[in-house]
């Protein structure tokens, strides 16, 4: 099998350059029939990297230790589930599933668009098929620094056994978080490579846009909920009661969302009063070119990050696909410029257009301070010689005030008009917001106060803005009710429904900002206002967290099939009320070969609004003999408020993401 | 016409220059040095009891966790030389696959008479385990792998 997969692969080179070739003559030279040879030549590498991948999944199952790849990072008692993910455990692999990624999609291009006549779609086939050849290059194992993932180990050697995969990564939402970040990262292929084809043919309307509005919107909702997996994996796996660190892998995946987020927000521009064309297409480049640039700055190890990479040639391979794409689209953009200039311009500074653009710099901006602050290390070194870099804290600071205005503008947009705000219509669609707005600010001043918070500027500027969305949108959602249900003679809740069904786009983006101020005001809570204390506790000694006190009960220690679960009972109490207990745990490895290993299980429970996190520090393996002669367990608590309301806010944006993808598109959709 | 391309070609400039305030604002105020252990002894003097980063390994032997006091304690030594900086970790617990000889990030105040560093952030790497595992299987070949 795996022979026959590496045959694929190296087949696949010439199906990936004939594809490129017969598409571009038949474009250029009308040949209907080339064109099609082309789209075959697409499906057909698709085919032949589905092969390479299935004769690796089936060396997983198979348990073939012959296969290099496979020895290291499956083994044995892995669970199948685990087996299979081990498909992007490492690079070579995980770049094999990126390639398969790319040439699904472009199949689906294919598949799609299946009309006589459909330039667009074939001319996008070959940037499709430019960044399949890149990929498939480095899968080749021709060049250093990456082995082919189908290689054999040398001498016909056998393994034993295989090292297995790191047991943190051996739970279900790693085994979703990172293929949702590739199949977010390589859909963004799409859109870029429509934006591409329709400069390659010369006709350069909005077209594009149209086609590639369904693609752009699934690959954002999928790095939404790939960039949160992550996240909520940290934080229950961790054990150090956060969700991001502004690590440069955390970064590297932000950015390209960052992008994504302005780009579908002046696609709508374009559609709607024909502007920002050449933005458009520089913004799709961005993102596009951000997700490898994101392989650049983790694979490379020039800068440091939890994200255990070691240093690797790959991301010079990286670097300069970048850099050759980008040239290529520069060179491309100069050649239509002409084309490009948009017949219309902003008419008032006041218009929804403005509270766009506004929106695009602040995204835009937003993103070159994170990448300013990722590279700084070696912008610092290259200059100086020394290293310098900027810690958490950067970040942190530096996002707050452009995070806040774009947080207002998730609001001001919807209820400001196109081309031009007049002093009426901004009486009737601000006043009660701002109202409101200040009445929740005020609230939120005094509570904040009274809680001994009197400096907390951020956080009642943050509840003003997200009361402020909160009233703009219901209003939103009020009138077009209100209008349909007298139109209809219908119920409010009628025309609600038939309002979001009429204009599934409009209204499912403004549930998506109702997320995004949901997913505010839990970082507003857990980032602004969590407590953390730290105590070493014998039988029956207790410890205070916020109004919590924890009380050390018991231990237990459990066996499960591949490790051996050790913790303490802790009984949770509020103003002398029993909560409960929790159980926070060390979990300990024994696998031959690799050591023993232990790792944190934190212990979380809701409690209302707030999360208890607790997590233990080492401990012998026998909890229970330990804590009976008197042991000390050193015990973490985080009290988290409103940390919820982050994956609540997430999964309002998610489905909101999912109303608006439905709506089908006059001009045409993919 | 021309007036308009004006003000919005001004909001812009103002709001590009508010960003890049931010950023270099940001810069100062929080930047460190990062080293290596080796250049970091070199420069002891340079950055006593200033915050800074440190990369290199756990050093063998030198780890103790004493409950009592919630404390870690342990060396940072160079990949290359034998440079060692001590580390002191309180009221946060031992992160997850923190190993002698394993991969660790250390940020905090760095107190050159001491040698010492009093971290405010620790973070390890899980590489330790797959070196450890490739040469179990007797064919580390050098290739440069991905482990999360």
């Amino acid at each position: 099998m795996a022979e026959l997969g590496q045959a694929a692969i190296y087949l696949s080179v010439f199906s990936c350059l004939w594809a490129m070739a017969m598409l571009w003559i038949g474009l250029r030279h009308n040949n209907y029939n080339a064109v099609v040879s082309g789209r075959n030549g697409v499906v057909g590498t698709f085919a032949l990297i589905t092969l390479a991948t299935g004769a690796l999944i089936y060396g997983f199952v198979t348990n073939d230790f012959t296969m290099k790849y496979v020895v290291e990072v499956s083994s044995y008692d892995q669970p199948l589930l685990y087996k299979i993910t081990a498909l992007w455990g490492r690079m070579s692999g995980s770049l094999l599933f990126w390639l398969w990624l790319v040439t699904f999609f472009g199949a689906l291009v294919v598949w799609t668009s299946q009309r006589a006549t459909d330039y667009l779609a074939d001319y996008a086939l070959i940037p499709i098929s430019i960044v399949q050849l890149f990929f498939i290059i480095l899968v080749t194992g021709l060049v250093e620094g990456v082995y082919n993932p189908l290689e054999r180990l040398p001498n016909g050697a056998v393994a034993r056994d295989g090292a297995g995969m790191n047991p943190l990564l051996q739970t279900p939402s790693m085994a979703f978080h990172p293929p949702s970040l590739y199949v977010g990262f390589v859909s963004l292929t799409v859109p870029f490579a429509f934006a591409i084809g329709t400069l390659l043919s010369g006709k350069t309307g909005s077209e594009w846009i149209f086609r590639s509005r369904r693609w752009m919107m699934a690959s954002w909702l999928v790095l939404t909920l790939g960039i949160t997996l992550g996240g909520n994996w940290a934080y229950r796996e961790l054990g150090w009661g956060g969700y991001w660190a502004w690590d440069p892998v955390e970064n590297a995946s932000f950015m390209p969302w960052l992008l994504g987020t302005a780009y579908l927000h002046s696609a709508m521009i374009q559609e709607k009063r024909n502007m920002l064309k050449l933005w458009n297409i520089i913004l799709i480049t961005l993102a596009f070119e951000f997700t490898l640039l994101g392989t650049f700055i983790t694979r490379s190890g020039i800068v440091s990050s939890v994200h255990a990479f070691a240093q690797s040639d790959i991301g010079h391979y990286f670097l300069m696909f970048i850099g050759l794409s980008t040239l290529g689209v520069i060179a491309l953009l100069a050649y239509r410029w002409n084309d490009l200039k948009s017949p219309n311009r902003l008419e008032s500074l006041l218009s929804r257009e403005s509270a766009f653009l506004l929106n695009n710099w602040m995204l835009v901006g937003l993103t070159l301070i994170i990448l300013w602050g990722t590279l700084w290390p070696i912008i610092t070194e290259g200059v100086t010689g020394a290293k310098v870099a900027v810690p958490e804290s950067f970040f942190n600071q530096v996002v707050i005030i452009p995070g806040l205005l774009l947080l207002l503008l998730t609001g001001i947009g919807p209820i400001t008009s196109w081309k031009k705000l007049t002093p009426s219509n901004f009486r009737r669609m601000f006043a009660k917001p701002i109202v409101l707005g200040l009445v929740g600010g005020i609230l939120a001043w005094v509570y904040l106060a009274l809680k001994g918070h009197t400096t907390a500027i951020y956080s009642v500027l943050c509840v003003f803005a997200g009361v402020f969305v909160l009233a703009a949108i219901s209003g939103e959602f009020y009138r077009g009710a209100r209008l349909r249900a007298k139109r209809q003679e219908t119920t409010l809740f009628d025309g609600l429904i038939r309002l979001v069904q009429r204009n599934k786009r409009r209204y499912g983006g403004y549930i998506v900002h109702i997320g995004i101020v949901i997913v505010y005001i839990g970082i507003l809570g857990s980032k602004g206002y969590f407590l953390l204390e730290s105590k070493g506790l014998q039988l029956e000694e207790s410890m205070e967290v916020g109004k919590y006190t924890l009380t050390l009960k018991n231990a237990f220690q459990e066996e499960h099939p591949n490790f051996s679960l050790g913790g303490v009972v802790l009984a949770v109490e509020k103003g002398g009320r029993s909560m409960g207990t929790m159980r926070p745990a060390r979990a300990f490895y024994h696998k031959a070969g690799q050591g023993d290993q232990d790792t944190i299980e934190s212990a979380i429970r809701h409690f209302g609004l707030n999360d208890l996190y607790i997590a233990l520090g080492p401990l012998p393996e026998n909890v229970p003999a330990h804590v009976q002669s008197g042991g000390i367990v050193s015990v973490q608590a985080y009290h988290n408020p409103l940390v919820n309301f982050v994956w609540l806010g997430v999964t309002v944006m998610v489905i909101g993401g999912l109303v608006a993808i439905f709506e089908k598109h006059p001009k045409g959709n993919v | 016409m021309k007036r308009r391309r004006f003000k919005i070609i001004g909001a812009g400039v103002i709001v590009a220059s508010a960003l890049v305030f931010l950023m270099v604002a940001g810069v100062k105020n929080t930047s460190m040095r990062h080293f290596t252990p080796d250049a970091l002894i070199a420069h002891a003097q340079e950055v006593d009891n200033k915050g800074i980063q440190v990369d290199g390994l756990i050093s063998e032997d030198t780890t103790n966790w004493d409950p009592t006091k919630f404390q870690l304690t342990f060396a940072v030594r160079d990949r290359e030389s034998k440079a060692e900086v001590n580390v002191l970790y309180a009221n946060r617990i031992k992160p997850d696959n923190f190993k002698d000889g394993g991969n660790v990030f250390v940020q905090g105040k760095y107190n050159a008479a001491e040698n010492l560093i009093v971290a405010s952030k620790l973070q390890t790497k899980c590489a330790s385990k797959y070196e450890a595992a490739e040469g179990a299987t007797a064919q580390a070949s050098g290739a440069s792998e991905r482990d999360y």
